[in-house]
C-alpha cells in the first residue's frame, strides 16, 4: 500500500532527473554564475589554478571516499597531512628529496595502519579513533619539530619541486598527480574484487562477512589507502609551498569530507563513486576561487559551501526517494 | 619534555626560593610568566628559550613558567595560580584579550603587578595593569608603509594580505599601513584586501586569485613574512615579475628570499628582544622604577640594503 503510494507520488519528467543530477546542475550553475561576474573566472590559467589547488584536498578526498563506502569515517586525514608534510620538508633537506618522501609514506602508513588496527580489528568506532588521531597527530608533529616552522633551502634546485610546480606536457604536475590517482582509486573500486568487497561491507556488513568477506582486512585497508593518499597530497603541499607549518592540514578534514559529501557519497557506506568525489572537490575548488575573484573573504566560502552541501544532499535524498518533500522518510 | 623538565625544574627552584627567602634576606623576586600557546608557532618557542635564558642569567630572578596552550581556561586558572603563589610580578601572553581581563583584575585586587606580553589586552583592563611590554603594530604598518612608498615611487597599485582576522596584530597593523600609506604616498591605491591567516598556503592562494582578476599589480603587503613568502611564491610560479614584496615580523624565509633579490623589505621583530623586554619591564615594575605604559621595544625596517646588520632570524 505505502509502496504504491510512493510510487503514485514520484517524481516524474524533468524534476527527477534534475534531482538525480543535483550535484552536476549546481555545478554548471556556479560556474555560469561566477563567469557571469568575472569575465576571468573561466580563462584557462584561471581553471588550472583552480584544479591545481584543489588537487591537494582533492588526493585525500579519494583516499577518503573508499573509507567512507567501507561504512567508516577518517578524520585524522588533515593533521595526518600536516605531519606528513612538516616530515617530508624537513627531512627533504636532511637525508634528500627521494628519501624523504620513502621515509614519509613509510611513516603515514604506520599512521594508516594504526587506525587501520583500531577500527578494522578491535571494531572501535571510527569516529572516536580518527577524531582522537586528529589531535594525537598534531601532538606528534608539534613534538617533531618543536614548533619551529620547517623550510626547504634551496628551492629553485631541487627537483623535488616538480611535484607542485612543475608542468609536464603543458599540464601542471599537481592536476596529473590527481588524474592519475583519481583514476587507479577508481578502477580498484570499480573493477577489482577488493572494491567491491569495500561496497559489501559498507552496504552490509553482517552479509559481507556471512559471504565469507574479511571485513577487518577490508576496513584496515581503506585506511592505508587513505593514508597513501595522504601522504601523496602532503608531496604536493609541500613541494608548493616549499616550507611547512605545523598546523598547515588543519581544517583539511572538513574539506576532504565536504568534498566527498558533495560528490554524493553516502556516510552510511555501501554506496559513492571516485569520480563523483572528483567533481565535489571540484565545486568547493571553484566556489572557493569564484568568491576570492568577486573580491569576497574566504570564510564567506564556508557560508555557501554550507549551502551547496545541504542542497546536494537534499537532492540526492529527493532523487532517492522520489520526492522533494515527504513526510515519511 | 625538556620544556617539561625546565619548567617543574624552575617551580622546584622557586619554590626552595620561597622558602630560603623568609629566613636569609636575599633580594630575589619571583616572576610568574603565563605564555599563550608555545608550541604552535617558531616565535612563541624562541621566546620561551630566550626567556628562560635571559632569566638564568639574572641570579635576583627566579620564574615559574607556565603555557596556556592556547585554552583560556587554562590561561585563567593559571593566573590564579600565580596570584596564590604571590609572586611579585606576572607576565602575560593573552590568550583572549578580552576573557582573561577578570583574572588580571584579580591579580591587581591582590597587589600583583600585570605585565601584558607581546599582544595587548582590550581596553576594559588597561586601567589593571602596570604595563605593556611589545611591539608597536601601528608602527609597523607605517613602516612597510614607507617602504612600500620608497619602493613604488609613489604610484602603482597594490594588494594587501593580512593576517587573521579579529587578531589585534593583524588589525593594528592593517591600520597603521594603510594611514601611513594615505599620508606618504597618496598615488598609491590598495586594489584589495584579503586574509591570509597567517598562512604561507592560504596566501599563495590568495595571491593566484589576485594574479588571475588583475593584470597589474605592483606591491604586496602582507602581514607577515610567512604570508609574503607565499605570496611571492605564487608570483614566481606565475612568472609575475617586478612585483614589490614587503612584509612584517622577519622569518629566516623572507630573510633568504630578500638576500635572492626577490623580496623587498620587512619588519625585524625579534622574539629574543620580545621576551628581554618582558622580562626587564617586569623587574623594573618590582623595583619601583617609573616604566611607560606602553613599554615599546624597537622593532626596525629591515631591507635588502641593509640586512647584513641584522642576523637571520631563527625561525
Amino acid at each position: 500500500m505505502a509502496e504504491a503510494t510512493l510510487t503514485s507520488n514520484r517524481l516524474k519528467g524533468l524534476g527527477g532527473t534534475l534531482a538525480k543530477q543535483g550535484i552536476l546542475i549546481a555545478f554548471i550553475v556556479f560556474m555560469i554564475g561566477f563567469a557571469l561576474f568575472s569575465e576571468k573566472f573561466l580563462t584557462s590559467g584561471n581553471v588550472m589554478t583552480v584544479i591545481r589547488q584543489a588537487a591537494i584536498v582533492g588526493v585525500m578526498a579519494i583516499g577518503v571516499t573508499v573509507v567512507v563506502i567501507g561504512g567508516n569515517l577518517d578524520l585524522s586525514v588533515g593533521s595526518m597531512l600536516s605531519f606528513s608534510t612538516v616530515l617530508v620538508v624537513d627531512l627533504h633537506d636532511k637525508i634528500g628529496p627521494g628519501e624523504a618522501i620513502a621515509v614519509m609514506l613509510v611513516a603515514t602508513l604506520v599512521l594508516g595502519a594504526l587506525n587501520g588496527f583500531l577500527i578494522g580489528y578491535l571494531r572501535l568506532n571510527s569516529l572516536i579513533v580518527t577524531l582522537g588521531m586528529l589531535s594525537a597527530i598534531q601532538g606528534l608533529t608539534l613534538i617533531y619539530t618543536g614548533g619551529q616552522n620547517v623550510d626547504i633551502s634551496h628551492q629553485d634546485t631541487t627537483w623535488f619541486a616538480v611535484f607542485g610546480r612543475g608542468q609536464v606536457f603543458g599540464l601542471p604536475v599537481p592536476i596529473l598527480i590527481f588524474a592519475v590517482v583519481a583514476v587507479i582509486v577508481h578502477v580498484v573500486l570499480a573493477y577489482t574484487p577488493y572494491g567491491r568487497r569495500v561496497y559489501a561491507v559498507g552496504g552490509n556488513p553482517m552479509a559481507a562477512v556471512f559471504s565469507g568477506i574479511r571485513r577487518n582486512r577490508v576496513v584496515a585497508c581503506s585506511y592505508l589507502i587513505s593514508a597513501f593518499c595522504t601522504g601523496i597530497a602532503a608531496v604536493i603541499l609541500g613541494s608548493r609551498v616549499m616550507g611547512s607549518q605545523n598546523n598547515v592540514g588543519q581544517g583539511y578534514e572538513l574539506l576532504v569530507l565536504a568534498a566527498v559529501i558533495l560528490g554524493g557519497t553516502s556516510l552510511l557506506g555501501g554506496s559513492g563513486s571516485v569520480l563523483k568525489t572528483v567533481i565535489g572537490v571540484l565545486i568547493l575548488g571553484f566556489i572557493q576561487n569564484g568568491l576570492l575573484l568577486l573580491g569576497y573573504a574566504y570564510y564567506v566560502q564556508w557560508l555557501v559551501t554550507w549551502v551547496v552541501i545541504i542542497l546536494a544532499v537534499w537532492l540526492d535524498v529527493a532523487a532517492k526517494r522520489g520526492r522533494l518533500f515527504s513526510p515519511i522518510a | 619534555m625538556t620544556k617539561m623538565i625546565q619548567k617543574s625544574v624552575a617551580a622546584g627552584v622557586v619554590a626552595s626560593g620561597l622558602a630560603l627567602a623568609g629566613g636569609a634576606q636575599a633580594e630575589t623576586m619571583t616572576i610568574g610568566i603565563t605564555q599563550n600557546n608555545v608550541g604552535v608557532d617558531s616565535y612563541q618557542t624562541t621566546y620561551e628559550k630566550a626567556f628562560i635564558e635571559a632569566a638564568s642569567k639574572n641570579p635576583d630572578v627566579k620564574t615559574i613558567v607556565l603555557d596556556a596552550g592556547g585554552d583560556v581556561a587554562r590561561q585563567i586558572a593559571q593566573m590564579q595560580d600565580l596570584i596564590q603563589q604571590q609572586v611579585d610580578a606576572i607576565i602575560i601572553w593573552p590568550t583572549n584579550g578580552k576573557a582573561v581581563v577578570p583574572a588580571v583584575r584579580k591579580a591587581n585586587q591582590a597587589h600583583i603587578p600585570v605585565i601584558v606580553t607581546n599582544s595587548n589586552i582590550a581596553k576594559e583592563g588597561q586601567e589593571f595593569i602596570a604595563s605593556f611590554s611589545g611591539p608597536n603594530n601601528i608602527t609597523q604598518g607605517a613602516y612597510s608603509a614607507e617602504m612600500m612608498c620608497d619602493a613604488l615611487d609613489n604610484k602603482g597599485q597594490i594588494v594587501q594580505i593580512t593576517g587573521q582576522p579579529g587578531y589585534t596584530t593583524a588589525i593594528e597593523r592593517q591600520k597603521g599601513f594603510e594611514d601611513r600609506l594615505a599620508e606618504v604616498c597618496p598615488d598609491v591605491k590598495i586594489i584589495e584586501s584579503q586574509p591570509g591567516d597567517w598562512n604561507r598556503e592560504k596566501s599563495q592562494r590568495v595571491m593566484e586569485a589576485f594574479l588571475t582578476k588583475y593584470d597589474d599589480i605592483d606591491g604586496v603587503y602582507a602581514g607577515d613574512d610567512n604570508m609574503g613568502v607565499g605570496a611571492l611564491n605564487a608570483a614566481k610560479a606565475a612568472g609575475r615579475k617586478d612585483i614589490i614584496f614587503i612584509g612584517a615580523t622577519n622569518f629566516s624565509v623572507g630573510y633568504e628570499a630578500m638576500a635572492r633579490g626577490e623580496y623587498y623589505g620587512s619588519i625585524y621583530q625579534s622574539p629574543v628582544d620580545d621576551a628581554k623586554n618582558a622580562l626587564q619591564t617586569a623587574i623594573d615594575v618590582i623595583k619601583g622604577k617609573d616604566v611607560p605604559k606602553m613599554n615599546y621595544f624597537d622593532t626596525p625596517k629591515i631591507t635588502q640594503k641593509n640586512m647584513d646588520q641584522f642576523s637571520k632570524p631563527v625561525f
